[in-house]
């Protein structure tokens, strides 16, 4: 290697480098052996019968995918979401859930709080405890497309926390989420309106309610409650971040570029079925728009593209932020593609309820609709793309003389 | 031979699969049909015929032998050969509602009446004279009567389809489509006419400093300047500053420019011609601060006024009200990097054909740089509108060599017409 004997590379990065990517395919090799075995004989399950795949989740903590793009683990974040898209092409519920307990991962190392990174971090990147989170109305407050529901009191040894989510996943009694709540003066008002408080809050903590919330179209099994908070009370062990804002500016676009990694398994799950009918459907299906070979050329490229922006998760700057809301968009956009074309491969045999085709139909709105959904990333782009300009609604001006 | 050893013989035939024609349920004799009381290793030949399908309920008649599809997408992309169903015309997008988006919309419907064309612009499309920009305060001219007509109303006469309000995020060159926060449009030919934007420097926080190249952002300051006289510090004494700061001051307002060169206009005119401008903003009232490089801008509050303070790096400072910067322009490269088009000072084009280095794409106006040079004025638009619809509709064009513009300074304190570089 001529680069590093002329000292153009640091051997040790190569090395490592190396290492990573030995590590990183045994992490997917023990992965696969889990999707296509007792994932693919659950999935059915865990869709129709809402069953939460919990020994599933700790055994893909086992294997390393539930960790793997934190610091502690090297920041693998390619990893993390190629783990994500293996399950993904085999249920769209555990992708998600994937996703659910590696941001609050997330949320735990970046905090910095001793009492949360540690003894208590590696429980939760190997699977051995579960996390979910409930930050869908915080990032669309951020947005300005809802206010917040959570409000937090400060009270002596930290704050008292009240107000109810209305759907958080992967979560139980014994689970717990990354959440935000506004910050409010004794009278319950907010005095400043950018001053917000985030903390990990434990499911079994006192004031914690979990309550049964409707049943939705998919995604059953992912253990999604509602939760009810009244004066609970969240101590300094428990602070993720105060203030909120600098925090999420800094890790959006890593909690935003994970979640690509359901789109991208919905959508190669129906490639993969797409194949399974062409000996025999080929001959009809080539009438059909959406070919498997059109679809996978754009998936690979998409990918591609997604695990570029992966090598620097925490870069900042607007054009990589609008880079990484845009590959998010595309992911949904496919698998809505790729699963609506899936099940036109398969024709009635698609469409019986027992059959993988119209479930993935289901699996991808949800890809499409969950937070950032297609339209918020599209509002947000067009946000950071209009020019920023001073205030234009001051008063009128007070020259002096 | 013994029925018993028959039977062991028998089953040393491989197993087979059938296929339900209705379906699609795939019966394996290894596996059986338990629940439908089929126990595993039963043989075709030996299914009931009462037995029924467990998807669909159809009869084993109903199902034919199969191979399975181990031989998987290699052979079946074979299959898959068959060329695809016809798609729509999907003609030519172009991106960027301004005088170069416009341009080339109109050259394309003159030579070609069928040609779909969709337009994606940031804003309303409307058509205004962009120059206009650097006279209308001086003038007492408002957003409204500076704009000649509204893009909508341009859209319908060229038949034209309009997507205004829409940002155009990324381009995916191998499937000729170009995503938007308006969904994503497919095209045969792609034009990026989305001009240049004005330079932002850390050390000027855009919350606090104005950067005038469009109407949208001019209004707005028109809304503010309409108050009242205000103090306005001009940031940069090339041509865009030293207009909008000659005509403010015509406008009423105390104006300063601050430069970190010697003298206004340095890049573009003689020393006696940067002198002649000084001498009409002295009679003027328009003060200008050589050798000035702006340190950092930052909002004060003196009693009940919040005030703008400009701290040059020599430690002098200056209060406005107001504060425009006014340092140059550079193009958005990162859509143009997503089609991995070569960019230099610009999206790179063959100065004869605005071709980009991908085929199929095409570039216009203040976005273009040709030999490496950008090429932002008026003037040759125009021709490069015509020579991309030619090229697009695979039509003739006799090609010019290319001429540096003139370039009219707008200062009403001093006119003067330079030289414009390509």
């Amino acid at each position: 290697m001529a680069v590093i004997e002329e000292g153009l590379v640091d051997p040790r990065a190569v090395r490592d480098a190396s290492l990573r990517t030995e590590s990183r395919d045994a992490m997917l090799d023990r992965v696969r052996v889990i999707a296509q075995g007792p994932l693919a004989h659950d999935a059915e399950r865990i869709d129709r019968q809402g069953h939460y795949p919990r020994d599933i989740l700790a055994a893909l903590g086992e294997a390393g995918a539930l960790g793997a793009h934190l610091d502690g683990n090297g920041t693998d974040f390619v990893g993390a979401i190629r783990a994500m898209t293996e399950a993904g092409r085999v249920c769209g519920s555990t992708a998600f859930m994937m996703w659910c307990h590696q941001v609050c991962g997330l949320y735990m190392e970046q905090s910095g709080n001793p009492a949360l990174t540690g003894a208590r971090l590696d429980a939760h990147a190997r699977g051995a405890t579960m996390g979910g989170t409930g930050m869908s109305n915080p990032m669309k407050t951020f947005a300005r497309i809802e206010s917040m529901l959570l409000r937090a009191r400060a009270v002596p040894g930290g704050y008292r926390v009240s107000g109810t989510l209305p759907w958080v996943s992967h979560i139980a009694k014994n689970h717990c989420l990354g959440a935000v709540a506004a910050v409010v003066d004794a009278t319950g008002k907010v005095v400043d309106d950018q001053h917000e408080v985030m903390f990990i809050l434990d499911c079994d903590a006192a004031g914690v309610e979990l309550k049964h919330c409707p049943t939705f179209s998919a995604m059953e099994g992912t253990s999604t409650w509602s939760v009810r908070l009244t004066d609970v009370l969240i101590d300094a062990d428990h602070v993720v971040a105060d203030p909120v804002r600098p925090f999420i500016g800094r890790i959006r676009g890593a909690f935003v570029l994970l979640q690509t990694g359901m789109g991208l398994g919905v959508a190669q799950g129906s490639i993969d079925s797409m194949w399974q009918v062409e000996e025999q459907l080929g001959h009809v299906n080539a009438f059909l728009d959406d070919r498997p070979f059109a679809l996978q050329a754009e998936l690979d490229d998409l990918t591609a593209r997604i695990e570029t922006l992966a090598a620097t998760p925490f870069a900042s700057g607007n054009d990589y932020l609008i880079d990484v809301l845009d590959v998010r968009a595309h992911a949904s956009e496919l698998a809505l593609r790729a699963a609506q074309s899936a099940l036109l491969h398969h024709g009635a045999r698609g469409y019986l309820m027992s059959a993988a085709p119209q479930r993935r139909v289901r699996e991808s709105h949800f890809v499409a609709i969950v937070t950032p959904a297609i339209k918020h990333l599209r509002k947000e782009m067009a946000r950071l793309m209009t020019p920023q300009t001073p205030a234009f609604d001051l008063p009128a001006f007070d020259l002096p003389g | 031979m013994s029925a018993v050893l028959a039977a062991v013989l028998e089953d040393e035939r491989p197993w087979r699969q059938f296929i339900c024609r209705a379906c699609g349920y795939v019966y394996d004799e290894k596996e059986g049909d338990p629940d439908g009381g089929l126990a595993p290793g039963t043989r075709y030949e030996d299914i009931p015929d009462d037995w029924a399908c467990p998807l669909c309920g159809v009869s084993k008649q109903d199902f034919d032998p199969y191979a399975g599809p181990s031989s998987g997408p290699v052979s079946a992309r074979a299959v898959s050969q068959v060329p695809s169903v016809s798609r729509a015309r999907k003609g030519v997008v172009i991106v960027g509602g301004g005088h170069a988006g416009w341009s080339v919309a109109r050259a394309l419907r003159a030579k070609d009446p069928d040609v779909p064309i969709t337009l994606i612009a940031g804003d309303a499309a409307d058509v205004y004279p962009k120059p206009a920009l650097s006279l209308a305060f001086g003038h007492g001219k408002s957003a409204n009567d500076l704009i000649a007509s509204f893009g909508a109303d341009v859209a319908d006469d060229l038949s034209v389809r309009l997507v205004p309000h829409a940002f155009a995020i990324a381009i995916d060159a191998a499937r000729r489509r170009i995503r938007t926060t308006r969904g994503a449009f497919d095209y045969d030919a792609l034009v990026l006419a989305m001009g240049a934007r004005p330079i932002e420097a850390k050390t000027m926080p855009a919350d606090l400093c104005w950067r005038i190249n469009a109407l949208d952002t001019w209004t707005k300051l028109h809304a503010v300047l309409a108050r009242g006289p205000a103090r306005v510090a001009v940031i940069g004494a090339g041509l865009v500053g030293c207009e909008l700061a000659d005509d403010l001051a015509h406008a009423g307002h105390a104006v300063t420019v601050l430069d970190p060169g010697a003298r206004p206009l340095a890049a573009w005119a003689s020393a006696q011609e940067s002198q002649r401008l000084l001498d009409g903003w002295n009679r003027l009232g328009v003060r200008f601060m050589p050798s000035s490089a702006i340190a950092s801008v930052q909002r004060r509050s003196i009693g009940a006024r919040a005030v703008t303070v400009l701290h040059c790096d020599d430690g002098t400072f200056v209060d406005a009200d107001v504060v425009i910067a006014a340092i140059g322009l550079s193009i958005d490269a990162r859509l143009a990097r997503s089609a991995g088009l070569l960019v230099d000072s610009g999206i790179a084009v063959d100065a004869t054909t605005l071709a980009t280095s991908v085929p199929a794409i095409y570039a216009a106006g203040d976005c273009v740089s040709i030999d490496g040079r950008p090429c932002r004025f008026i003037e040759p638009i125009a021709r490069q509108a015509q020579a991309i619809a030619a090229a697009i509709l695979e039509q003739p064009f006799e090609a010019t060599t290319f001429k540096a513009p003139l370039v009219r300074l707008k200062t009403r304190s001093a006119p003067m017409t330079l030289t414009g570089r390509p």
